[in-house]
């Protein structure tokens, strides 16, 4: 009985001290990063020596045709994301488009908002990439922005006038961060597909890559119940061809202002292509455009290449992914819809 | 002591209230067993932590939400990449922080430049493994390409491992050339408007298809120059600006004044170019340096002082493009070389005048010069010939004087002749320092490669010169002599001899 006492006395600050040291241990190990990317991130150098890290492109032989399909033509899908959609997921990885030929980014905003769409799309995308190997993308990149994002998302805030500017402006910033870091020389097509698409035809890839053209657009719907009935309804209006008005607008402007569809106090009666649609007409039938909505649009890498990007200033005072169709046209490029052809928006 | 004797004395029956343990349990029994689950619990922890360590790929299984939450890299899945791009901000100490740096080389025809251009890679202090370098080689018709390869390879496969660069990627693409590349095509006023467009297409092709999300900066240098000091990334890093460029000079012949300011991209605006850009159509782009464009903009090479501060800073609106510093992030947020007029200019000066619309700094260091190498034109090289013809010239009658003198005193005449010509033994003893200079090694400089490649082609010249002359003496001796023999016999040789002077 004494002899036990003793030893545990003398033991038990040793046994406390050793379990302590050994959990501190065992957390700072599981916390600590796998590799140390404490500074600046530095992924390559990759193997230094063997192969002397030295890559050959020939740019020249790259295409985007319309038979994007058969001559195996890379598609890069970019979607900045603050929120994450079970529907927006289920949509994307039923694309028909090999998905060997597909590369993805995602680009999330920085804050808390957005903590919990990472979580979701990291789970989603690791099950996907350790799933069956005929759905694995080619490549998944994720990136956070190095700015903020001025505004919280929810539906009324978003479409507010006064905010429009700021706020699509952080919006442009981010989709040129995410393409200008993701296209490589292997690219031929950039996708951009919105967060909140929640349906679109499974063969959406090839249907906007056989029309051939630099920039082409889908046309973005929403549907809602109205009285027990489904409903659908326009929902973007930055796809839209000129109007006088609006080109005498902006003359008047000072060189800050921007001009924004769909707001009464702006009333620029330009041909807005949700309003275009026919039901029943042919699907294929092309518009040209003016400018242009980034809900679902597929560019020709070029454009991007060339330097058609999304101005986060006023450029001829349009803004974003409608400056982008300007910038693309100063480029040489043309902007075509597709009236007839129906996405479809989340409904919050 | 009845305990034992008759069992518990408080007997079970069915009727009592029954809580268990109803008996009084020694402490010291739990104290042991609680002593042997906590040795058991260090034993486990202690291994669990030397397995982490030793496999740290584990870690992520143990806690999964932990190894997404923190946001990174699954080493399990290697097709999904994470990066935080403010890690990628770029800041004054890039060289401490291990900051990774693009270096932007477009190539067109610049075979002859490669080797001093690889010098100059060779001589950057800033640590190699973090500089990723991209090459664009577009409508070469010389070996620049070829030429390129091997001097990659020999410096990624360098002894000293501290030589070696990060990723390089060579690109291939014709743009399809508006204008030929000799000094004067380039320079011609008409011609540039085209021209800047498409290299500025070249600049953003090259740039979007290296640009990766761990860059912090990029550093855009042409081939083509003479002298930069080795330090140019920080000394350039070290202001810590979105963009930066240096002065851009290049040297002359002392007889053109020695030295000229180069590139006249980089300016500040001005009320006269601001009214002038009014006047131009939506396509017009103003270019500098040229009277037809009047627009007494403030220049950074002609402010330039060789005695002032090298770390002086001078607000800019466009930039030159010889050496830019640049944030990564300028490029990432959607900042390029417009290949369209935008606000009437493009290129490199359009990025000046795009990246102040989007409010980031750009800067020019009026005191800190980097050299570019000098190309003569047609005009200088007439001159350079002209100049050498009349040195031989003085040489010859000096040699003349000389032996006229000769006759008089022989002994110091030859004297002096011996001494001017052990010089010109020694020179032809080493290298050729012309073909050193091409190898990007010796101390020539362009302007004095440049006279020694015209009097080089002078000498050239004047030996064909002599040889026709020697030729047709000799024809001519030839002629003579089959004729006198001819007229004596006929000798086969002698008519073939005969006959070749007439073809």
């Amino acid at each position: 009985m004494a002899m036990y006492k003793s030893k545990k006395f003398r033991g038990r600050p040793f046994c406390i001290v050793t379990i302590v040291g050994a959990s501190l241990l065992l957390l700072f190990y599981l916390i600590s990063p796998s590799s140390s990317s404490s500074k600046a991130q530095k992924r390559p150098p990759p193997a230094i020596g063997g192969t002397k890290s030295i890559s050959h492109y020939r740019l020249d032989g790259l295409q985007s045709t319309w038979r994007s399909f058969e001559s195996h033509e890379r598609v890069l899908i970019l979607t900045p994301i603050a929120r994450f959609y079970d529907e927006y997921w289920n949509n994307l990885i039923n694309l028909n488009y090999p998905h060997e030929l597909i590369e993805l980014g995602f680009i999330l905003p920085r804050g808390r908002e957005a903590n919990s769409a990472l979580l979701r799309l990291e789970e989603a995308v690791k099950r996907l990439q350790t799933g069956t190997k005929k759905n694995r993308f080619a490549k998944v990149t994720i990136l956070r922005q190095d700015f903020d994002s001025p505004f919280s998302q929810s539906e009324k805030d978003r479409h507010a006038l006064s905010g429009q500017k700021e706020r699509r402006a952080a919006m442009a910033r981010a989709r040129n961060s995410l393409f200008t870091t993701t296209i490589n020389a292997g690219i031929s097509w950039v996708l951009w597909l919105d967060a909140d698409i929640v349906e679109t035809p499974t063969t959406l890839v090839q249907d906007l890559a056989a029309h051939n053209k630099p920039i082409i657009v889908a046309n973005c719907y929403q549907r809602y119940v109205d009285h027990g009935e489904n409903k659908i309804r326009a929902y973007d209006f930055n796809s839209w061809q000129d109007s006088d008005t609006a080109l005498q607008m902006a003359k008047d402007m000072g060189d800050d202002e921007v001009i924004f569809e769909g707001y009464a106090e702006m009333a620029t009666y330009r041909a807005l292509m949700s309003y275009q649609y026919v039901a029943g007409n042919d699907i294929h039938e092309e518009i040209q455009l003016d400018g242009v909505g980034a809900t679902a649009l597929l560019v020709k890498a070029e454009v991007h290449r060339d330097g058609a990007m999304f101005p986060s200033f006023p450029f001829y005072h349009l803004i974003e992914s409608e400056g982008f169709a300007k910038m693309a046209k100063r480029l040489g490029y043309q902007s075509y819809g597709l009236p007839n052809y129906l996405i479809y928006h989340y409904n919050e | 002591m009845f305990s034992m004797m008759n069992g518990n004395p408080f007997p079970h029956t069915s009727q009592t209230f029954n809580i268990s343990p109803h008996r009084f349990q020694p402490r010291s029994k739990s104290q042991f067993l609680r002593r042997h689950p906590s040795k058991r619990l260090v034993l486990v922890l202690c291994s669990l932590a030397l397995l982490f360590f030793f496999f740290p790929t584990l870690r992520t299984l143990a806690v999964p939400s932990l190894g997404t939450s923190l946001f990174r890299d699954d080493p399990l899945i290697t097709t999904v990449h994470h990066y935080d791009l403010s890690k990628s901000a770029g800041t004054g100490r890039g060289w401490e922080r291990e900051e990774r740096v693009l270096m932007c080389i477009p190539l067109r025809d610049a075979a002859q430049h490669l080797p001093l251009m690889f010098s100059h890679l060779r001589n950057l202090t800033y640590p190699h493994s973090l500089i990723d370098m991209a090459f664009l080689v577009s409508d070469s018709k010389d070996e620049t390409l070829l030429l390129l390869n091997t001097l990659l390879e020999r410096l990624q496969s360098d002894e000293d491992p501290h030589q070696r660069f990060g990723h390089i990627d060579i690109f291939e693409k014709d743009f399809g050339q508006v204008v030929g590349q000799g000094f004067s095509d380039r320079h011609g006023f008409a011609a540039q408007g085209p021209r800047r467009k498409l290299m500025a297409r070249a600049r953003n092709w090259l740039l979007s298809a290296s640009l990766k999300p761990e860059h912090s900066w990029v550093y855009w240098r042409d081939a083509d120059v003479e002298v930069a000091p080795p330090t140019v990334i920080e000394d350039l890093m070290r202001h810590n600006k979105d963009v930066i460029v240096p002065n851009i000079w290049r040297p002359l012949p002392d007889w053109l004044g020695g030295e000229q300011p180069y590139d006249l991209n980089s300016w500040q605006e001005s009320e006269t170019a601001i009214q002038l850009a009014q006047t131009l159509g939506e396509d017009a782009v103003i270019v500098e340096g040229y009277p037809e464009y009047a627009t007494w903009r403030p220049h950074l090479a002609y402010l330039r002082d060789p005695y002032g501060d090298p770390d002086v800073e001078m607000e800019i609106d466009g930039v030159g493009g010889v050496s830019i510093l640049a944030k990564a992030r300028v490029f990432r947020q959607g900042g390029h070389f417009p290949a369209f007029s935008f606000e009437r200019h493009a290129e490199t000066e359009g990025f000046g005048k795009m990246c102040k619309r989007m409010g980031f700094s750009v800067v020019g260091l009026p005191h800190y010069v980097i050299w570019h190498m000098y190309e003569p034109s047609v005009d200088d090289l007439r001159h350079m010939a002209e100049m050498e013809q009349e040195r031989l010239r003085k040489e010859k009658e000096a040699q003349e004087a000389a032996g006229k003198e000769k006759t008089g005193g022989a002994g110091s005449a030859a004297a002096v002749s011996d001494s001017g010509e052990s010089p010109l033994k020694e020179s032809s003893r080493e290298k050729d320092p012309l073909e050193m200079y091409e190898n990007g090694e010796g101390f020539l400089d362009s302007v004095r490669a440049a006279e020694l490649r015209a009097a080089k082609q002078v000498a050239e010249e004047m030996k064909k010169q002599q040889l026709a002359m020697e030729k047709a003496k000799a024809e001519e001796a030839a002629k003579k002599a089959g004729a006198a023999r001819g007229s004596g016999s006929k000798d086969a040789k002698g008519a073939k001899a005969a006959k070749n002077p007439a073809r």
